[in-house]
């Protein structure tokens, strides 16, 4: 099982946002989120990208406890990597943004541009490599910044709204982009989305999320 | 007007004449100033970012404690410091009263809560999504930090910046801890200071002159810098 959540809850100003009894996530499979806005889908992402913390509960991260303390959330985030909903790119070359995560890792210099320039291509923005981010529109940055999440391999894939914004053309290459890392390389991938028709595309199950309670609808288009 | 103008001419004059005098005054202003502004930054920079990253009990007070120490005038700054270092005080031993280091420290303390204060706004005005972007990218706290000080680097710059011009134009502390001492403490305002007590204008002026010239260039370095980026104005 990749993620077990039992009793978990987030509170802000007393006001319950997240209210799960229990949620297991399947590695190797695509979920998608769906859910009004302030259901609590992007409270949900941020905690299984361990970015914040429940107010209670229990979770387990693929069959090991997760104990809250920064030291630990810090090696579990090397595994997973959160998408937001507008990503922000560092200022700088988009080659330098697909880089940070490389380079904190202490990748040698020959193999890092080797997978800058994969992942680039895999998101179709190869040519922008020496680009001024700044420069770039909205679904390009989604791109780029999806090249930056998937350079570092992670193990899950947590997208936020990854289609929103962006036009028709740009919508197409990152969901295909999200099925072939799954289909090909196995990644985890949960991505929250207003729009059913994606999920139904992608999804092998469909977490409905409501005044912060999650209920599971299985997907009847995938096997 | 004919006394500004003629003054405006001679110290011209003066200064194209490279005159030693003026220039160890220029030189030992500059040399305090830089030490002042370097050792307030390495010291402010940090404490100010993990100020802003942190909370606590009391950090409204403390934030506003620090603001209003922006307001302190420098002959209380002068007046405590002394109290510290002169023949009777706790560090008088160390025999720092009427050096350039008596003036560095006093302006460090003068100029500490002016990068402190700015550097908060700078480093507050960054979208959190810089920090949340770093950490889901596998950056320590460290390296997060290290992003969020880039990106808020011309904001930072500003703040050295008006902690150098606070610094090279204030006078009390210089003259009440550096004591005005000619080629040794004699800084750019106090050495206007003593000029115009005496009725030399032309020197004076010429000082004014180079004080604003100074200022002029740093500013011009830094939207030079900052063009060069192609980032807004901070």
């Amino acid at each position: 099982m990749l993620y077990e959540l039992e009793s978990v809850k987030k509170i802000f100003a007393s006001r319950t946002v997240l209210d799960l009894d229990r949620l297991e996530l399947e590695q190797g499979k695509i979920y998608t989120l769906i859910g009004p806005n302030g259901a609590g889908k992007t409270t949900l992402l941020k905690i299984l990208a361990f970015l914040d913390r429940p107010s209670s509960g229990r979770m387990i991260f693929r069959g090991q406890p997760v104990k809250m303390s920064e030291q630990h959330l810090q090696s579990l985030r090397r595994q997973v990597v959160l998408l937001d909903q507008n990503p922000i790119l560092f200022s700088g070359t988009v080659r330098k943004n697909v880089e940070f995560g490389l380079r904190i890792r202490k990748m040698e210099r020959r193999k890092r541009e080797q997978r800058t320039k994969e992942m680039l291509a895999l998101v179709g923005m190869e040519e922008f490599i020496d680009f001024d981010s700044r420069g770039l529109s909205g679904g390009e940055v989604k791109r780029v910044a999806l090249a930056r999440a998937l350079a570092l391999s992670p193990e899950v894939l947590l997208c936020d709204e990854p289609t929103a914004n962006v036009d028709a053309e740009n919508q197409e290459i990152i969901l295909d982009t999200l099925e072939r890392i799954n289909r090909q390389k196995g990644r985890s991938i949960i991505f929250s989305t207003h729009y059913l028709s994606q999920g139904q595309r992608l999804a092998h199950h469909t977490l409905l999320l409501q005044n912060g309670v999650v209920s599971s609808v299985d997907n009847p288009h995938i096997s | 007007m004919d006394l500004l103008f003629d003054s405006i001419r001679s110290a011209f004059l003066l200064l194209l004449s490279g005159d030693p005098q003026l220039f160890e005054i220029i030189a030992v202003s500059l040399k305090v100033s830089f030490s002042s502004t370097l050792i307030a930054s390495v010291i402010g920079i940090p404490c100010a970012f993990v100020l802003a990253y942190s909370t606590f009990p009391g950090k409204r007070l403390l934030l506003t404690s620090l603001n209003t120490l922006l307001a302190l005038p420098t002959v209380v700054i002068g007046l405590f410091v002394y109290s510290f270092i002169s023949r009777r005080g706790l560090f008088g031993p160390l025999e720092l009263l009427y050096t350039q280091k008596a003036i560095v420290i006093g302006q460090v303390i003068l100029i500490i809560p002016v990068i402190m204060t700015l550097t908060i706004a700078a480093v507050s005005r960054i979208d959190d999504r810089f920090r949340l972007t770093a950490l889901t990218l596998g950056a320590n706290r460290y390296q997060m930090a290290g992003v969020i000080l880039e990106e808020a680097r011309f904001g930072i710059f500003a703040a050295v910046i008006a902690a150098f011009g606070r610094v090279i134009a204030e006078v009390g502390i210089s003259m009440m801890l550096g004591g005005n001492a000619k080629g040794f403490t004699r800084t750019m305002t106090t050495a206007m200071a003593l000029e115009y007590d005496k009725g030399e204008f032309v020197l004076a002026v010429a000082l004014g002159l180079t004080l604003m010239t100074f200022a002029f260039i740093i500013n011009m370095l830094f939207h030079f810098f900052q063009g060069r980026t192609g980032q807004d104005a901070v």
